[in-house]
């Protein structure tokens, strides 16, 4: 049989579109990642999402929908100022540390994520970089094996995020305008002051608390109760467990301005 | 079509595969319009009905680098999606049936380097694509498969798509973008300049996907035969042969670098009517 450049010619379009036809119908065409992280194949957590498949371009929000994590818990291990933290796309946080000369990025997420919830990380010859409050974090709601301790202790770095640096060094730009070196998108609340960042208000949530500096364990003096969820508004566990939320502002605050910078 | 001396010799014969080139222009144009599309779909602004994949999604070599990692993980490697395994598993049967034709009429980049060597071809006439000594080519002509382990072994090892950073197809489709490593775009760069002299550099020396599917050519079910007893012994399809190739000293081309242009066969440059023809059958 043979072939003349014309029938070749379909033949290729048949075979590049009518393939592509075909594992459309299948569900195989997938230009985009389904943002549905690839899932353990064996050992005890065989069938659990891998925090090791997190992407760049994951949202908080996308890693929420896989992992018992919430949006609000990343924004403030990775210390993202924002008002819509599940929009907030991890690729970003690479540009919002560029700065700091470490690498906080995707990995960082997926460490965090693993550890978090107690989940399998390979992190041999790697060095995965966290932010303080992501090491707070870690070690005031997990159980971290000793190996995974001295990772974090290892490799927890003291440093802001671009746009945190930005406002408290130049406070012009608490006038309102967005920070220069923010990340593209979702750039944290422009006009956040360092005086409003410590200040405690009914939006604070008990992540906030911990990451201004404030124990676990003085909350949960103050609150009569160990701590919810960080994700929680303070006012919100207040209002409902029947306390007065001015008087527990009043002592949060006077805690907060005992540790803030 | 005259017979003459018991040759049948066409007398107004196209000089190329025409039609090669319009499927060339339509792949260039779609890429580029995705990689617009992608864009500017980031900026929030994408043309409707378009698609706006990432260039990593609409690479079958994709689906090659991130083998290794799927079938021990059942993961893809960083920025591969599932459609690159899709267009791997779409080209390679393809290869097997016909050779590297993806290379000869589907990639862009293979595409662009042809265009450039236009230039070089007025410049230079038949100097052109002759100025690397035989031997030398010869052996650099395997470069590409050592390049092609190093990249299947640097991606495996490292789960990321270290090649991103050299790739100039992604630097072609990309250098607006901050995303390309200068690397890339210096290889871009390097291989457009070295078109100019040799017909797809890149192709012939670097390219690990054309590496892959190169090796097709051994056993591929339709080949480029050359009929002996019809044939002039011009060599006018050695000539034409972008890549090289002898096929005047062949009667069956399993040359490892042929990307089935079909540039040599009758229906192009050969003057002999059914001489140098593509096919699964034999010829006398
Ligand atoms: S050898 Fe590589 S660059 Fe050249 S056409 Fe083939 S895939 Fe494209
Ligand atoms: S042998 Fe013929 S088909 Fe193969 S690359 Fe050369 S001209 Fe093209």
């Amino acid at each position: 049989m043979t072939l003349t450049s014309k029938p070749l010619a379909i033949i290729v379009f048949i075979a590049i579109f009518g393939g592509i036809g075909l594992s459309s119908t299948f569900g195989w065409w997938q230009t985009e990642s389904t943002k549905e992280p690839a899932k353990y194949t064996e050992g005890e957590f065989a069938g659990t999402a891998n925090p090791a498949d997190i992407r760049g371009s994951y949202t908080f929000g996308d890693i929420s929908n896989s992992f018992d994590v919430t949006p609000e818990i990343l924004a403030q291990a990775f210390q993202v100022t924002t008002d819509t933290p599940a929009s907030f796309p991890v690729k970003d946080l690479e540009s919002l540390y560029l700065e700091s000369g470490y690498e906080i990025g995707t990995n960082s997420v997926r460490l965090f994520v693993a550890y978090y919830l107690g989940l399998p990380f390979d992190t041999t010859g790697q060095e995965i970089y966290l932010p303080q409050p992501a090491a707070n974090i870690l070690q005031k709601h997990t159980t971290l094996t000793p190996e995974q301790s001295t990772y974090i202790q290892t490799y927890t770095v003291d440093v802001k995020p671009a746009s945190l640096v930005d406002i408290e060094m130049s406070p012009a730009q608490s006038e309102g305008t967005a920070p220069e070196a923010g990340p593209t998108t979702s750039a944290p609340e422009a006009g956040t002051s360092s005086e409003e960042e410590y200040a405690v208000k009914g939006k604070t949530i008990f992540g906030d608390l911990i990451r201004w500096g404030v124990s676990q364990e003085t909350i949960e003096q103050i609150i009569g109760a160990p701590m919810p969820d960080p994700a929680m508004k303070v006012k919100d566990f207040v209002t409902a467990n029947g306390l007065e939320f001015e008087t527990v502002k009043t002592q949060l605050q006077a805690e907060v301005d005992k540790v803030k910078p | 079509m005259i017979t003459l001396f018991g040759k049948r010799i066409r007398l107004f014969r196209p000089r190329s595969i025409w039609i090669r080139r319009i499927v060339q222009w339509f792949f260039f144009l779609l890429i580029t319009l995705i990689a617009v599309n992608h864009t500017l779909v980031e900026n929030g602004v994408g043309i409707p009905f378009l698609a706006s994949a990432s260039l990593h999604a609409v690479c079958p070599f994709g689906g090659v680098e991130t083998l290794y990692t799927f079938l021990a993980s059942g993961l893809l490697v960083r920025k591969i999606h599932d459609s690159s395994l899709v267009l791997a598993g779409i080209v390679l049967p393809l290869a097997f049936l016909f050779g590297p034709v993806f290379c000869g009429w589907v990639c862009p980049l293979g595409t662009v380097q042809e265009w450039v060597g236009k230039l070089g071809k007025k410049f230079f006439k038949r100097r052109y694509n002759h100025f690397v000594p035989t031997k030398l080519d010869n052996i650099l002509r395997y470069a590409r498969y050592g390049i092609l382990i190093w990249v299947l072994y640097v991606t495996a090892t490292s789960g990321t798509l270290v090649f991103e950073a050299y790739d100039p197809y992604f630097a072609l489709f990309n250098f607006w973008s901050t995303e390309v490593a200068p690397t890339a775009l210096l290889i871009l760069g390097v291989t457009l300049v070295l078109s100019v002299f040799v017909e797809r550099p890149w192709c012939k020396y670097a390219c690990p996907y054309g590496a892959v599917l190169g090796i097709t050519n051994i056993f591929r079910v339709f080949s480029i035969k050359r009929a002996e007893s019809t044939c002039k012994a011009d060599g006018a399809c050695s000539i034409m042969c972008p890549m090289n190739i002898e096929v005047d000293t062949v009667k069956t081309v399993r040359d490892h670098q042929c990307i089935s242009c079909l540039e040599c066969t009758s229906e192009a440059i050969c003057p002999v009517a059914r001489t140098v023809v593509f096919t699964a059958g034999g010829v006398k």
